[in-house]
């Protein structure tokens, strides 16, 4: 094998759009009339909607199919046949795989998968490995709890698949953890953006251990959008000495997108596995123009056990005009993710994301990687209140930090804050998926 | 790159595996490490489906 190969499918990756369009259109009714005979969910959906598979003729006869929303998923399941109810397409037997998304937006809902679907997943990983540097000669230490939760198992399987060597780092602390990848000499990770951060924090603080002295040269990031966040990056980069790469999924989607060695500035999106739409949250008009943010609505063409049909993702992305400097004719999503449209809040009547004030908390040197961000009201007025850490080293300039935290933040967000300096170490850390965000005003 | 000649010949390769999985399949239903196993290396070749087969007549 040619492991000097930039990609890992050539002709999928480097086929001109119109091909892919295609591609898309024809994996797209196939999926559709898939669905249609197989769920009772999606037939009713369908009909209701006056739908059928002969009628997805063209591009835009797909914008008329109707969009499942994850509520809906929610409503259908713990029904039988349990726990899945009637969106299940495979006899009970056939699912090998049972996964649940992590309850961030509510109740978890419950995926099956067949094996072939968890090879599909392992395959769609492997376009990702494979774009960021992973080869045979890499040794993968994965620091991740093995759990209900997808996160990295599909990224286990598909380093596996390539041939790179993987170490699963399960039960492990975090300490027990960095002096297994100093003494394996592990060559690569994935992880959270919080939990890459977080780990080196523990190597300097409490293994007095530098983790770029480490050999980990590429890490894979998912779960947040830290990766896809300029001074999130940097501060990675910077920690353990190696290229971060972002890549975006989702456990009802799958693992549709990634950033590839080029770091040109966004996603690509796996076009050969998933049809992309963004749509405009105001007029629900598909957005084709670059430079145009909407709200992504996916299909994942060849997922079978339950199938995700122009799934409404929530998350705001917008097309990049720029094509990528690796030759993929894939598009780009300009800044991977930039939000999720039921994370955007308006506060003091201005659209506030969550990742804008991380992007502003990063990028300034002397405070620590962790801050908590919460929204609540005195009297009727809007208020945000900004906790942040100051770097032991950098006390005595707590002065310049805020006043660089006020002005980044006006500039960035168009709102002041209330800033909340706290000891370093007293916020709180996460292992997995942050909570920084809280907004108290929709508990009243 | 991958010539059209190529991807079909790839292809012809890819079916006839197809058809011994298929075939050995049905003489599994005794036999469930054969039958499980099949199950596998049939997902596996869906996998090189995705990657040649459906691109073909495009």
């Amino acid at each position: 094998m040619n492991t000097e190969q930039r990609f890992w499918n050539p002709v999928l990756e480097t086929m001109p759009l119109e091909k892919i369009r295609e591609l898309q259109l024809k994996k797209f009714r196939k999926i559709f009339d898939w669905a249609y005979n197989h769920s009772k969910f999606h037939r009713s959906l369908y009909d209701k909607a006056g739908i059928k598979p002969g009628d997805i003729r063209s591009m835009d006869d797909i914008r008329h199919v109707p969009k499942v929303e994850k509520s809906m998923m929610r409503d259908i399941q713990r029904k039988d046949p349990f726990p899945y109810g009637d969106a299940l397409c495979v006899p009970l037997e056939e699912v090998v795989e049972f996964r649940q998304t992590s309850g961030t937006t509510g109740q978890p809902v419950y995926q099956p998968d067949t094996w072939q679907d968890w090879d599909w997943w392992a395959e769609s990983w492997a376009f990702i490995l494979w774009a960021q540097g992973y080869r045979p000669s890499d040794r993968v230490f994965i620091p991740f709890g093995y759990n209900i939760f997808v996160a990295f198992w599909a990224g286990h399987y598909a380093a596996e698949k390539l041939g790179c060597e993987v170490v699963p780092g399960g039960v492990l602390d975090t300490k027990a953890r960095i002096l297994k990848i100093q003494e394996l000499q592990a060559t690569a990770m994935m992880a959270t953006p919080t939990y890459v951060l977080g780990m080196a924090d523990t190597a300097r603080d409490k293994l007095d251990i530098d983790p770029s002295s480490l050999t980990i040269d590429k890490i894979t990031c998912a779960g947040e959008p830290g990766a896809s966040i300029p001074t999130t990056k940097k501060r990675m980069e910077e920690a353990w000495g190696a290229k971060v790469y972002d890549h975006a999924g989702a456990t009802e989607i799958g693992a549709w997108s990634f950033e590839c060695t080029e770091q040109s500035g966004g996603l690509h999106v796996n076009e050969a596995l998933f049809l992309v739409e963004i749509e405009d949250t105001e007029t629900g008009e598909i957005i084709e123009e670059p430079g145009k943010r909407g709200k992504m609505i996916i299909t994942a063409l060849d997922r079978q056990a339950m199938p995700c049909v122009r799934f409404d993702s929530k998350d705001i992305i917008e097309w990049s005009p720029e094509p990528c400097p690796c030759g993929r004719t894939f598009r780009i999503l300009k800044g991977g993710v930039v939000g999720r449209s039921d994370d955007i809040t308006k506060v003091k009547g201005v659209l506030l994301s969550p990742s804008a004030i991380e992007e502003v908390v990063r990028g300034i040197e002397g405070l620590s990687d962790e801050f908590e961000v919460i929204v609540d009201k005195v009297g009727d007025v809007d208020r945000i209140t900004l906790k942040i850490e100051l770097q032991p080293d950098a006390v005595s300039q707590q002065e310049s930090v805020q006043r660089q935290l006020v002005d980044q933040l006006r500039l960035k967000t168009n709102l002041g804050y209330k800033l909340e300096f706290h000891d370093y170490g007293t916020l709180p850390r996460y292992d997995v998926k942050a909570k920084r965000f809280r907004d108290l005003r929709k508990n009243h | 790159m991958t010539q059209q000649n190529e991807l079909v010949e790839m292809d012809a390769k890819i079916q006839t595996m197809k058809k011994a999985a298929l075939e050995l399949e049905s003489m599994a239903d005794d036999f469930p490490a054969l039958s499980r196993n099949l199950a596998r290396v049939l997902s596996s070749l869906k996998m090189l489906e995705l990657n040649i087969t459906d691109i073909l007549d495009l």
